[in-house]
């Protein structure tokens, strides 16, 4: 039922006009990390997209990069590397995607995994709970039971907590830079006075 | 910047025939309740196909649309400045990191595209095809050519594809400080010495034709979208994306005294459209298939950045390797 959220696990059965004419460049490709970020101390982790790295630090960082300019300022942000995700199928309608699951946690606690939850369809997914199960299928029975679900969940993504790289938060001041930097603020460009002043010079 | 006036594939009646009828149809009904479609959804090939190209399209025209902005940084009037367009081609690089990854999801790997870009088989944005000669080029870049970008950007980020939306919308917030960049520099120059309006006026001249192809051919000639509108994967009409632009743009450029190098040029009351001349789409495909004046360099920039990259990217993936002096 679950499956990799990492598109390179089955290529999808792409036409083969998308097959590369340089054969595969091995050295060329990375991973993919999905990262996730912290808006708000006490607010879940949430999905903000990709980043190819060659390892977990380096993600982390291309992440800072990538997704926390422009006065999107978070308090935390962690990766996880892509094939580590496990991708539930998306439901139609109201339909909730627990309903769908067959059989009965097991009650084991051999590993913990985290839960991330699509309530709202075409938003991004949301940390929602950590679990403790066998394995990942059993993870999503035990979430079924354990995680409150105060709203329809058309999509799971679970992975293991070890998986997860993750800020210190030691480090938490590396998120007060960008206060300063107004010239990259819409904000910080006014125009209606000049453009006034420039047309009752013409008028 | 700058998903504009995208090129999509000829399609055959034949398209469809291969998909499963009832999959397609419970797709179709997806779409139309308003659903997003997610990376490990079924979808019909041909949606996934036309999907891929124009995201990796749009993705293509971020990179290859920050080099005539980037090669004024250096020169752009004041410390101020510089900053601001530093921090805006940076952005415009992101997005073409965020676009990368949102192509990916439907399968089609980020090095397959960056070598479709750098061997010709994908196109970006045609208006990068032609010169930024002075600074005010680059303001009419900013402030204009991201203006047609975000009614685009707008208009798509409400598509079906999850993954696009999303990226989109993270895009669209930061082009709202491209934009106020970019018109605050026209007014500085528009309201300014008699030379700086006359650099100005200039730019208008030199851009308007290409800012009129950006949206691409007019619906009267282009490939019939019908289905990829019914799959929101096209939102807007290229002319509606047009007319949009001109109704919300002209009378911007109007008011700072700037004139508009087409004496067609109007908005009829009547029917509420702008009026303009035919713009010249020989031209538009000419340059298109690799015939304007910037093709070949904006291509040559990104294949050396590769080349120069390599390093890099085989560095980072042995960490631990130690240089070794060889023996002879
Ligand atoms: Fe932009
Ligand atoms: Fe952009």
């Amino acid at each position: 039922m679950l499956e990799s959220l990492d598109p390179r696990v089955n290529r999808l059965g792409l036409p083969d006009s998308f097959g590369s004419p340089f054969g595969s460049s091995s050295l060329d490709q990375f991973e993919t990390y999905e990262a996730f970020v912290m808006t708000k101390p006490g607010k879940p982790f949430e999905h903000v997209g990709i980043v190819h790295a060659p390892n977990e630090e380096m993600a982390w960082l291309f992440s800072k990069e990538q997704y926390t300019r422009r006065g999107m300022i978070y308090c935390a942000l962690c990766v996880i590397k892509t094939e580590n995700v496990k991708v539930s199928a998306v439901t139609d309608n109201d339909l909730d995607v627990y309903t769908t699951i067959e059989g009965e946690y097991s009650g084991q606690e051999k590993d913990s995994f985290e839960v991330f939850h699509l309530i709202k369809r075409g938003k991004q997914h949301k940390h929602s709970g950590s679990v403790m199960a066998a394995d990942f299928e059993d993870a999503m029975r035990s979430a079924n039971q354990s995680i409150e679900r105060p709203k329809t969940v058309y999509n799971v993504w679970i992975a293991k907590t070890e998986d997860i790289f993750s800020s210190d938060e030691e480090d938490a001041d590396i998120w007060d830079t960008l206060k300063e930097k107004k010239y990259r603020d819409a904000i910080d460009y006014k125009a209606a006075d000049k453009i006034k002043a420039f047309k009752e010079e013409q008028a | 910047m700058y998903g504009g006036g995208n090129t999509f594939e000829a399609m055959k009646a034949t398209a469809l025939v291969d998909e499963d009828p009832i999959k397609l149809a419970e797709f179709e009904a997806r779409i139309e309740r308003g659903e997003k479609i997610e990376p490990s959804d079924w979808m019909p090939q041909l949606y996934r196909k036309q999907l891929i190209r124009m995201i990796e399209q749009h993705a293509h025209s971020e990179i290859i649309g920050a080099l005539p902005e980037g090669t004024w940084i250096t020169r752009a009037p004041g410390f101020k400045r510089k900053l601001a367009l530093m921090a805006k081609v940076q952005d415009e690089v992101g997005h073409a990191q965020l676009l990368y990854g949102a192509a990916e999801t439907l399968g089609k790997s980020r090095e397959d595209m960056i070598q479709d870009l750098i061997n010709g088989k994908s196109k970006y944005s045609n208006i990068f095809n032609y010169p930024a000669f002075t600074w005010a080029d680059s303001c009419f870049i900013s402030w204009l050519v991201d203006a047609g970008a975000i009614v685009n950007q707008v208009a798509n980020s409400k598509g079906s594809y999850g993954p696009y939306c999303r990226a989109l919308e993270r895009i669209c917030a930061e082009e709202s400080f491209h934009l106020k960049y970019g018109h605050h520099c026209v007014i500085h120059l528009a309201t300014g010495t008699k030379k700086q309006r006359e650099m100005m006026q200039a730019a208008v001249n030199r851009w308007w034709a290409p800012m009129m192809h950006f949206f691409g051919p007019s619906d009267k000639i282009s490939v019939h979208s019908e289905i990829l509108m019914k799959w929101k994967v096209k939102m807007a009409s290229n002319d509606e994306c047009r007319q949009q632009f001109l109704d919300m743009y002209v009378p911007k450029i109007w008011e700072l005294g700037l004139t508009i190098p087409d004496d067609k040029l109007m908005k009829n009351e009547a029917t509420g459209q702008w009026e303009y001349t035919e713009p010249d789409w020989d031209e538009f495909k000419r340059v298109i298939n690799g015939d304007g004046p910037c093709n070949k360099e904006r291509l040559a920039v990104r294949r050396k950045a590769e080349e120069r990259g390599r390093w890099v990217r085989e560095a980072l993936l042995a960490p631990k390797a130690k240089y070794v002096t060889p023996l002879a």
